[in-house]
């Protein structure tokens, strides 16, 4: 079994001038849930484009399952179940011929369908036409056409775009639920973080076509500074002990010091220098920053460079 | 295999589509026009021929003008049905040769416009027999020609193809159905006017009407036919290369 299901190298893609893809090499390991993040216009459908072969890149390629996928797109793309915008059905047919529509291009046996109604909760309405499908029901139908062939991966963009909070909270619940009830491991991209946070156990941020970090929710945190607050009779002097000693220090509003840290055991050491010098410390507290406030420190930097 | 598989997908799209009745509707209103043309006319001259007369003229007008015109409406509506929801991204995303969808998509077409065809032929045989009932001068307009019939739909079908596959190409191509219908529209209206020129020979939209001519017949069935094939493989290729949106 290969490391990771997706990988890829160098992956590019520009439209004329526009660079939309720019050297990505993702890498999307077996099992959980991947969520690929980033703002509307980030490169993330493009990417994923490239990954179920809908366009070419202008550089790098696409590996799946271990194997590269423009030499094998049929086999690999077997294996695969995907979502990408808003779900692709058919109006005039029901939810259950929108699914044997798909079935029989690939194939597959008749049994997966009532599989696939019931995994999504569509049983019920399965003999509806699609048309009078509210939009949480097309997006679920639309899930339950990717998940047809009980993929080994599923692909899904944007999967809640559009829904109102209740739909987005019971396709979340689904998505959720998938790798546990199906085996399959699920690559999801989307531009709201709360959405990915709740969701994925691995991360890739992506803006304006480059991958600024993958990996997992606490790798991204424990790459961030711990902003540390403290409370001390001799502020000036706490100030000058620690820029000696080498840390940022800033004076708050109320008279509070802030102090940037790389990790949380530098509390101790800063607690202990400042008793030592003969400063009482009456509050010491950590802040680690939210997922939002590194989201936005590293698409914000990104765009200021 | 897989052009089977696919093939049946294709069908199950064409269920309750407009798609699939306007195949009753255009043989209907040729084969009404020309029974209202045999039933409103005052004096048939002593050496009409019935039969001659309604098979050539209700195949002429369906060649020239009814035939072309639904190959677009067919071509438009089932290849809109992929446009309207981005199918193709769905579809393409499958494990499935794109080249098959496509081809898929040009023998289905081929077909309805083949049925239609058909029942065109047995519109105007119905139409030549209920006009014997109607119009005694005409009740011994003899047996009807089965076979003749039979072999001038199939050659005007057979050099329908590159109309089928150009109008294919241009709906799968373009998402807007005006551009579809513009290019139908277009084709057939330049057909008119192409007839009477020596060029017309080789004008796509008019090849099909072309059978009727001995000298034209030889060039309409190659450049229809298998002019068709090889505009369809043409098609594959520049499909199995373009992004797909």
């Amino acid at each position: 079994m290969p490391k990771y299901l997706i990988e890829t190298h160098g992956l590019t893609r520009r439209f004329g001038k526009q660079l939309a893809v720019d050297d990505v090499s993702l890498v999307v390991p077996e099992a959980g849930v991947y969520g690929f993040l980033g703002p509307n216009g980030a490169g993330k459908t493009t990417a994923i484009r490239m990954l179920l072969g809908l366009c070419r890149p202008n550089a790098g390629e696409v590996h799946l399952f271990g194997l590269p996928l423009a030499a094998n797109r049929l086999s690999l793309l077997r294996r695969v179940g995907a979502l990408v915008e808003s779900p692709s059905l058919y109006p005039h047919l029901t939810g259950r011929e929108n699914l044997e529509v798909t079935r029989r291009v690939l194939g597959a046996q008749r049994e997966l369908i009532d599989t696939a109604l019931r995994s999504t909760k569509l049983t019920q309405d399965a003999n509806r036409r699609v048309r009078e499908y509210s939009l949480g029901m097309r997006q679920r139908l639309g899930l339950a056409l990717a998940l047809l062939t009980k993929p080994e991966l599923l692909i899904l963009d944007e999967p809640t775009n559009g829904l109102d909070p209740a739909g987005i909270h019971e396709m979340r619940d689904m998505i959720r639920s998938l790798p546990a009830e199906f085996g399959v491991t699920v690559f999801l991209s989307s531009h709201l973080l709360s959405e990915v946070e709740q969701i994925a156990s691995h991360i890739g941020i992506i803006h304006e076509g480059r991958l600024l970090f993958q990996g997992t929710l606490s790798e991204l945190q424990a790459d961030q500074q711990v902003q540390l607050t403290l409370g001390v009779n001799e502020a000036d002097q706490a100030m000058d002990t620690l820029t000696a000693a080498g840390w940022s220090v800033q004076r708050r509003a109320d008279g509070l010091l802030s102090v940037s840290a790389k990790t949380s055991d530098e509390a101790v050491r800063i607690n202990k220098l400042l008793v030592e010098q003969g400063i009482e410390v009456f509050h010491l507290s950590l802040v680690r920053a939210s997922l939002e406030d590194i989201f936005l420190t590293l698409t914000g930097e990104r765009r200021a460079a | 295999m897989s052009l089977l598989l696919v093939l049946h997908a294709e069908l199950l799209k064409l269920k309750r589509t407009l798609a699939f009745r306007v195949i009753f509707v255009a043989p209907l209103l040729v084969a009404v026009l020309q029974f209202f043309v045999l039933l409103k006319t005052r004096q048939f001259s002593t050496d009409f021929k019935l039969w001659e007369t309604v098979s050539r003229a209700t195949l002429s007008i369906w060649a020239i003008f009814m035939m072309p015109l639904l190959i677009t409406l067919e071509t438009a509506l089932i290849n809109g049905i992929e446009h309207s929801d981005k199918h193709w991204k769905h579809i393409f995303a499958l494990p499935v040769r794109r080249h098959m969808v496509y081809i898929a998509k040009i023998i289905v077409v081929q077909a309805l416009i083949a049925t239609s065809t058909l029942i065109l032929c047995l519109l105007s045989i119905l139409v030549g027999l209920v006009s014997m009932r109607l119009r005694p001068e005409l009740a011994n307009a003899g047996p009807v020609p089965f076979g003749w019939i039979s072999k001038q739909a199939l050659l005007v079908w057979l050099a329908a193809w590159l109309i089928i596959v150009i109008h294919t190409w241009i709906s799968i191509r373009w998402s807007s159905f005006t551009v579809a219908l513009g290019a139908g529209i277009g084709g057939t209206f330049f057909a008119l006017f192409a007839a009477s020129a020596s060029l017309g020979k080789y004008y796509p939209w008019l090849l099909p009407l072309n059978v009727f001519t001995d000298e034209r017949l030889v060039a309409a069935l190659v450049l229809g036919a298998v002019g068709g094939v090889v505009a369809a493989v043409a098609g594959c290729v520049e499909l199995a290369r373009r992004d797909v949106a």
